[in-house]
């Protein structure tokens, strides 16, 4: 069995996005707990940048996850391995899209109000 | 047919049927088959079904005027409390539970679910929790406090007679069917399917229920937790979410949410799966874009965790997080609107056989389209702002509910009817049922959305007159008659069909899927024998399925040792490994299910000492079951040197007990993740946590019960490893010492948990601790005994080089102990120094 | 505006899905191979299921972001702050800076942004005028924030819109908007009743 039909990749992708999100709902939540950036500061504050930072880390890396099994897919001659490598390609790319989606308003909201 | 053939087929049944069936008489409460089970839990959720309506139009023949009096406000709140709680936790759930119970084995060409024991307790205990939450109906103390019961309204201090005690102790114990249910459906689906049924080979139906199975197990855990709480706060006066001492009502929120938004999910993906079966067999053709049906899948059932505070957006979170929770609810309409759209393809690309299950379905796709579209709308947050907690979020919970979940199943039903019965519905009254049902829903919620955008709240017993709200409330109420009437009118053609109905032959529907190769009404054991089924539609592709099972022309047709088979086969590729030995009736379940019974009975009424000994009944009749199992002369009975090829699954190292102790272990795991969010949670958010300066538990006792623990759990594992290479020299002894440790451990636990110094009823801080604490007793107790009786079973040779099983799937419990253990010593004493030093 | 624009959007989607399930259910298809049935599955779905819900996610979020934005309270020095405790099953009204207390009535000066200083005295209810703003908790131990804006004069009525107990039907109140020189003549005259 190759590495990239293995089934954990068909869940990975969307569990990385559910720590991700934990960490992103848990760190505003501490941020803002513990050190809240002054109120005129808007975006530009240290919970926004963290947050984006970390997304985009995520982000990228369930990107390249993606695309690796997506390669995995397109060599693939066995319809089971087909089967697998596509859906876990996907389950990346739309957790990667998900990300993305989530983190948008980072850039539009100030953290703590 | 040739006449040998019929008789060869015959006397294959008796003999099976011989060792499948139910007891006769009251022995039938015995019964562990799924069949039985499966049909037992429907039957009883429709009759809750039946219950709810009745409260719904109590409910809406209050609200039919302006000012009116028929119901008392305090009546009024019992009713649309109880109305929401039946129908979701009492009818819905189960019904689909009951549903994938009676369809998996028979889609995966297995005999029975692999623990069929535990299908039986499942049953008992969501039957007994119903009666006793439906009991606080007639003595008129029901719950009164919505269905969500927000603290501090649900607390002692607003709802001081036992309505909410009812609700939480009988909630919770209907929770353990649901949760029995969760891990038994994982475990079969993956460990059960026929040889050669690889993933992606599964019928598109056990994909839905192995994602339901696997929310169930990961999303009622927090509402048990928080059910506990509560009732430990309204019991003991532990203030979990009580301001005063240190607790937040808001945490009780996001326990809840944590479960209810998933369960939304849990209650649509079976009602989607009946949808994702039913078309493809009607347009006569496979189902279109059968992996993007995956993917939806796998996606809803991870998004869908990420949504609860949606349901929170009025508590006055900050605007970030709420935009979070705001762009991952719009995001799961994708995989919804996936699946909707592979089933037009689907459609769109076969010639359709328009019959009365797609009426039913056409309902589905008309009002779930419209609730979804809704939703979409209330996830916005200035907009929810606006409609939240009004009719509009009724209307809108309505058209998910009914139109994702009651017209599926009936549609579902009205499929399935010649399966259960081996007769057809007739034609004529159930368009009847349908077009009043429809029409009467239609009518009762579309109109609701306005009466919502006027601004009319929900939850509200009576509403003034001239606000524009009349001739809407109005027609809202003859509505739902006119949908009560349609759901007589199906019950009535149900009902008449037993008897007038026409013989349905075998396969009426030209499915393609096996559960119709199991007989109309089906034998319990399914399938006389088990044949390869590297397929998605075996009967479409194979027809002649229907003969040559029956007549033991494939595998494991052997029944004269008289136990229950079935094959146990890889979870990916469906490879054959082992034979799994189910065990047959038992009066266990039964016995384990009274018993708990009179724990919630005895809590209720508040009477301690009962509880103890109901809790004491349970543990024995649970631990006496487990008895029965591997080796056993009631299981099956080691005789010398075994060569089968496969081999008995308590023979192996690797079989479907030690899946259903992992799948447990994280169930265990989310309800314990559950208490640690509800201790950080309270730490840094509660408004007026508080860290008692004098309260006292001894990190000493608690630190060389860890020591002694980690010494057992390494041992323990090294004993199985060796035990699983075949090395099993001083077994006894071995295990011997282990349990002199392990009782060692125990002990100093229990001296740390009762020499502690807590002040439990006015610090929420230490209540925490004090649950923690319990927590791990539990675990560790727990632990300790099943460890002793392996070692009884050691004596007894139940366990050996030859039958390593037990000890395997004993493994992953000590190891979860020992996780938790430090865990929790981590976070609940190190993280708060090291924060405080820090500061 | 935004609501029926949406609203309309929403029902047309909803008629076109109808529509378009009655006629997959008539048509006759004729023979369809395996390779149609690929490239049809692709074009469905992904124009159905992931173009589809984008484009109207992000059709709303386009106006319903600034809306959401226009919704954050500012910063609380220079507007004038109401304190609202719910009562089960009353609201306490009490303006601090007059030291004046009113039972289910609200006044306040229209076309200026007013603070609603949300709290409760025992369970969770919510404060919600629907056509003055959105709804928000009152919950015991927190404090929640509310802006308030009003364009007219006139009287609006609100109601507890979070289930509360017996009588949370009843727990309704009104909104006196006035001029703000009606308004600051209202406060004097108020506080000279006191
Ligand atoms: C048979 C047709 C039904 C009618 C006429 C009906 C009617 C109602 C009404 C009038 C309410 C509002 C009570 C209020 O807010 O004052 C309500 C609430 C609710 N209904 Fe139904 N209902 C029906 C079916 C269902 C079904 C099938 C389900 C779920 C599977 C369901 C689940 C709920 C829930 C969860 C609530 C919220 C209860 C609460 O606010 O605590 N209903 N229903
Ligand atoms: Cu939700
Ligand atoms: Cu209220």
């Amino acid at each position: 069995m190759s590495r990239a039909e293995h089934p954990v990749h068909l869940v990975a992708g969307l569990v990385v996005w559910m720590l991700w999100f934990v960490v992103l709902y848990g760190l505003l939540s501490v941020g803002c707990a513990v050190a809240p950036p002054g109120p005129g500061q808007g975006i530009w504050n240290w919970i926004n940048a963290s947050l984006w930072l970390i997304s985009l880390v995520v982000v990228v890396g369930l990107a390249l996850a993606g695309w690796w099994c997506w390669r995995a897919a397109i060599v693939s001659d066995e319809s089971h391995a087909r089967f697998m490598t596509r859906v876990s390609a996907a389950i990346y790319g739309l957790s990667a899209a998900a990300t993305l989606a989530v983190a948008l308003p980072v850039l539009f909201y100030p953290p703590c109000v | 047919m040739t006449e040998p053939s019929r008789q060869d087929r015959q006397e294959l049944h008796r003999r099976f049927e011989a060792v499948w069936s139910n007891w006769p008489g009251l022995g039938t409460l015995a019964a562990v088959n799924h069949t039985s089970i499966g049909l037992r839990f429907m039957v009883t959720g429709v009759f809750f079904f039946l219950v709810g309506g009745v409260l719904a139009m109590l409910a809406r023949t209050q609200l039919a005027l302006p000012e009116q009096d028929i119901l008392s406000p305090e009546i009024y709140n019992q009713v649309f409390t109880m109305h929401g709680t039946v129908m979701m936790f009492l009818f819905a759930i189960p019904v689909l539970e009951g549903l994938a119970l009676y369809m998996i084995p028979k889609l995966i060409g297995a005999r029975d679910l692999v623990f069929p024991r535990i299908s039986s307790l499942g049953y008992y205990c969501y039957l007994f929790g119903g009666l006793i939450i439906l009991s606080s109906l007639f003595l008129g103390m029901a719950p009164d406090s919505g269905w969500f019961m927000y603290t501090p309204l649900s607390s002692a201090e607003y709802a001081p007679g036992p309505g909410s005690d009812f609700w939480l102790l009988g909630i919770t114990f209907v929770e353990i069917s649901a949760m029995a249910a969760g891990i038994e459906l994982t475990v079969s689906i993956l460990r059960s399917r026929a040889p050669g049924m690889s993933l992606r080979h599964m019928p598109i139906f056990c994909w839905y229920i192995l994602a339901m199975a696997l929310m169930i197990v990961f999303g009622f855990p927090p509402l048990i937790l928080a059910s506990v709480l509560l009732e430990l706060e309204r019991a003991a006066g532990i203030p979990f979410f009580a301001v005063g001492g240190g607790g937040d009502p808001i945490l009780w929120q996001h326990l809840f949410w944590l479960f209810g938004h998933p369960e939304v999910y849990i209650i649509f993906l079976p009602a989607a799966a009946i949808v994702s079966t039913l078309i493809p067999v009607f347009s006569q053709r496979p189902i279109i874009g059968y992996r993007w049906l995956v993917l939806a899948i796998i996606l809803t059932g991870f998004i869908s965790f990420g949504l609860w505070v949606h349901h929170m957006f009025t508590v006055g979170i900050p605007k970030l997080a709420q935009a979070f929770f705001s762009v991952a609810s719009m995001i799961v309409a994708i995989p919804t609107a996936i699946q909707v759209f592979a089933w037009l393809a689907t459609l769109w690309t076969g010639r359709v056989v328009f019959r009365l299950p797609m009426l039913w379905i056409f309902g589905f796709l008309f009002i779930f389209v419209c609730g979804g579209l809704t939703g979409v709308m209330l996830a916005l947050v200035p907009f929810n702002w606006q409609v939240h907690d009004t009719h509009f979020v009724v209307a809108h919970l309505h058209y998910v509910v009914v139109g994702g979940m009651l017209f599926p199943l009936i549609a579902g039903f009205y499929y399935w009817l010649p399966h259960f019965s081996g007769r057809m519905p007739t034609p004529v009254l159930g368009a009847w049922g349908f077009w009043l049902t429809f029409l009467g829903f239609n009518a009762t919620f579309l109109l609701m959305h306005l009466t919502g955008l006027l601004g009319m709240p929900r939850r509200v017993y009576t509403y003034e007159a001239g606000l524009g709200w009349d001739w809407l409330n109005l027609l809202s109420s003859v509505g739902g008659f006119v949908m009560a009437a349609g759901i007589a009118m199906v019950l009535l053609d149900v009902v008449l069909h037993f008897r007038f109905g026409r013989p349905a032959g075998r396969n009426p529907w030209n499915a393609d899927t096996l559960e119709w190769a199991t007989g109309t009404p089906p034998t319990s054991y399914n399938f006389a024998s088990l044949p390869d089924l590297p397929t998605r539609h075996p009967l479409w592709e194979s027809p002649q399925l229907m003969d040559s099972i029956p007549e033991g022309r494939h595998r494991l047709t052997s029944i004269d040792h008289g136990r229950r088979e079935t094959f146990g086969t890889d979870a990916v590729t469906g490879r054959l490994k082992e034979v799994i030995h189910l065990p047959s009736n038992s009066w266990w379940p039964l016995l384990a299910a009274c018993s708990l019974a009179v724990v919630c009975v005895s809590l209720l009424i508040r009477m301690y000492p009962l509880a103890l000994v109901g809790l004491a009944g349970a543990a024995v009749f649970l631990l006496r079951w487990s008895w029965e199992n591997g080796a056993h002369p009631g299981a099956a009975p080691f005789t010398g040197p075994e060569t089968d090829d496969p081999p008995l699954h308590s023979r192996t190292c690797d079989g479907p007990g030690l899946w259903g102790m992992w799948v447990t272990m994280m169930a265990n795991g989310t309800l314990f993740l559950s208490l640690i969010f509800g201790w950080l949670y309270s730490w840094t958010a509660a408004p007026e946590w508080q860290v008692p300066a004098d309260s006292h538990v001894s990190i000493g006792l608690l630190l060389a019960s860890g020591a002694l623990l980690t010494v057992v759990t390494l041992g323990y594992d090294r004993l199985v490893t060796a035990l699983c290479r075949g090395r099993a020299e001083g077994l006894f002894g071995r295990l011997a010492g282990l349990l002199v440790l392990a009782v060692a451990h125990w002990l100093l636990l229990l001296l740390a948990v009762l020499g502690s110094d807590l002040d439990v009823t006015a610090y929420a801080h230490d209540g925490l601790i004090l649950v923690m604490l319990l927590y791990l007793l539990f675990h560790s107790s727990l632990a300790t005994v099943l460890l002793g009786l392996q070692l009884t079973r050691v004596r007894l040779g139940y366990i050996g080089t030859e039958l390593p099983y037990e000890p395997v799937v004993l493994r992953p419990f000590w190891l979860y102990l020992l996780a938790v253990f430090w865990i929790s010593l981590g976070i609940f004493f190190w993280l708060p120094l090291a924060w405080v030093g820090g500061s | 505006m935004l609501w029926w624009g949406m609203a309309g959007a929403f029902t047309l989607v909803w008629i076109f899905m109808v529509v378009l399930w009655l006629v997959a259910v008539r048509r006759d298809p004729g023979e369809v191979d395996d390779a149609a049935a690929e490239r049809l599955q692709t074009r469905w779905i992904v124009g159905g299921g992931l173009v589809l819900p984008l484009v109207a996610i992000i059709a709303i979020l386009i106006p319903g972001i600034p809306i959401g934005h226009g919704m954050l309270p500012t910063a609380d020095d220079d507007v004038l702050k109401i304190e609202v405790t719910g009562h089960q099953w009353w609201w306490e009204v009490h303006y601090p800076d007059t030291g004046l207390t009113l039972e289910d009535e609200v006044h306040m000066p229209a076309g200026v942004p007013v603070h609603i200083h949300l709290r409760s005295a025992d369970v969770i209810h919510s404060f919600w005028v629907p056509r003055l703003a959105g709804k928000l908790d009152a919950i015991p131990g927190h404090e929640n924030v509310l802006k308030l804006e009003a364009d007219e004069p006139g009287s609006y009525r609100g109601a507890c819109a979070e289930f509360c107990g017996a009588l949370h039907a009843h727990m309704g109140f009104v909104v006196h908007v006035h001029t703000v020189n009606d308004f600051e003549a209202w406060l004097e005259g108020a506080a000279e009743d006191d």
